[in-house]
């Protein structure tokens, strides 16, 4: 029993040093890898938006992967704002 | 080295494609040369890339998006339909998308995306090169003969190949990359290993099938490439650039083949002044096909008397090409 509040006190410690050091960080590679996916949407889906990018057969292929994400990358994709704003 | 040759002492070329400018006679070659194949016991499959094949109409068989069809002893043609292999591939994606979500219908602007991709012009070319992929990779045949589209859509054919590779190893790395953003969030954030990565599994898979399709075009121990000339001066112009072109993309062209010249005994006969002068015009671009391919030319094959079509006259085709 006594061992578990020290635990905790281990663990909270570990957040803080976390939160601190690495949450930052870690923040912004989300938000890095995020803008690549929409990136890579654009790349592979670009003819969602009138861009005809490249061959078409292919991507079909990898179309069922992002549906998901179609909508919040046409939403980004469209904003009055350049492309590359959004990813610094 | 005379065509006979060419396949004799290079066993190993399994591949063979017979490319020209349209309406010179490579359909009616492919059919020759797989049906002097057959005949030596090899297992032999001719097949179309043409979305306007002709391979039902000169073995008289309607064989057309029927997978292959057996036309004779160790002979099989087939037509590849891509209007049923773009369809089958969409329904293809659609059930996946409705397996993987549990949608009871395709969301509309995906659906609507499906078909408009289709919608273009390059999806019949990457309908059938992809069919070809599985045709080939499955190496059932000892030779598959590739009756080829004309010269600018086999280049065409062939550039996507290189264009495809290029895209993909391109749209790989990004996706490699943002898997390395993946795992430093998760070995910051102390998680277990990421999932795999479906994406980057699929574009392995797409990388892997172009990959196979352009080894082949270009692989100088299993392919033959003939180009098929009439002795006109145009065609000897364009095939002369046509096969520039093709070297620099890497097709191993094995040699020529020229078609349709009129057989110059006529002359000691009593002949019209019309055909005299065709015979002349032919013996000055002989000529010419002489001094600039030499000994490239495989054979001279002459206008015969009466349209190749049927398994008779592909035979008579065959003897004349191969010296039966």
């Amino acid at each position: 029993m006594s061992e578990q509040p020290k635990k905790n006190l281990f663990q909270n410690l570990k957040e803080i040093i976390y939160g601190m050091a690495a949450h930052d960080m870690s923040r912004y590679a989300v938000r890095t890898r995020a803008s690549m996916e929409h990136l890579f949407i654009l790349i592979t889906m670009g003819d969602l938006l009138g861009i005809p990018i490249l061959p078409p057969y292919y991507s079909l292929r990898l179309l069922p992967y992002v549906v998901p994400q179609i909508a919040t990358w046409k939403r980004r994709m469209l904003r009055e704002k350049d492309v590359s704003d959004a990813m610094f | 080295m005379s065509l006979k040759e060419t396949f004799l002492n290079n066993p190993d070329r399994r591949y063979i494609m017979f490319g020209g400018k349209g309406g010179l006679g490579k359909t009616t070659f492919s059919a020759a040369t797989a049906y002097w194949l057959a005949a030596q016991g090899k297992k032999v499959l001719v097949f179309s890339v043409d979305p306007q094949a002709s391979l039902s109409d000169i073995f008289q068989q309607d064989i057309f998006g029927k997978g292959p069809v057996q036309i004779a002893n160790n002979l099989w043609a087939e037509e590849i339909d891509a209007d049923s292999h773009i369809k089958a591939y969409q329904n293809e994606i659609r059930k996946k998308i409705l397996d993987m979500y549990g949608f009871d219908k395709v969301p509309d602007e995906i659906e609507q995306y499906i078909q408009a991709a289709s919608a273009e012009p390059a999806m019949e070319e990457s309908a059938i090169f992809d069919a070809v992929v599985d045709i080939v990779v499955k190496g059932d045949y000892d030779y598959y003969i590739y009756d080829l589209v004309p010269l600018g859509h086999a280049l065409y054919y062939l550039s996507m190949a290189k264009v495809y590779d290029e895209w993909i190893n391109r749209i790989t790395k990004l996706r490699e990359e943002m898997r390395e953003y993946e795992q430093m969030v998760a070995q910051l954030k102390q998680q277990k290993q990421t999932e795999e990565d479906q994406i980057l599994t699929e574009l392995n898979f797409i990388k892997g099938r172009i990959n196979a399709s352009s080894r082949i075009l270009t692989d100088r121990a299993k392919t033959a490439f003939y180009f098929v000339v009439v002795p006109e001066e145009m065609i000897i112009l364009d095939t002369q650039k046509a096969a520039k072109l093709f070297a620099a993309y890497d097709v191993p062209i094995a040699g020529y083949v020229v078609n349709r010249v009129v057989p110059r005994e006529l002359l000691g006969q009593s002949i019209p002044s019309y055909l005299k002068h065709r015979i002349e015009m032919q013996d000055k671009y002989l000529g010419q096909i002489r001094a600039d391919l030499g000994d490239q030319v495989r054979a001279y094959v002459p206008e015969l008397e009466s349209d190749v079509t049927g398994l008779p006259m592909i035979e008579k085709l065959a003897g004349i090409m191969y010296g039966g």
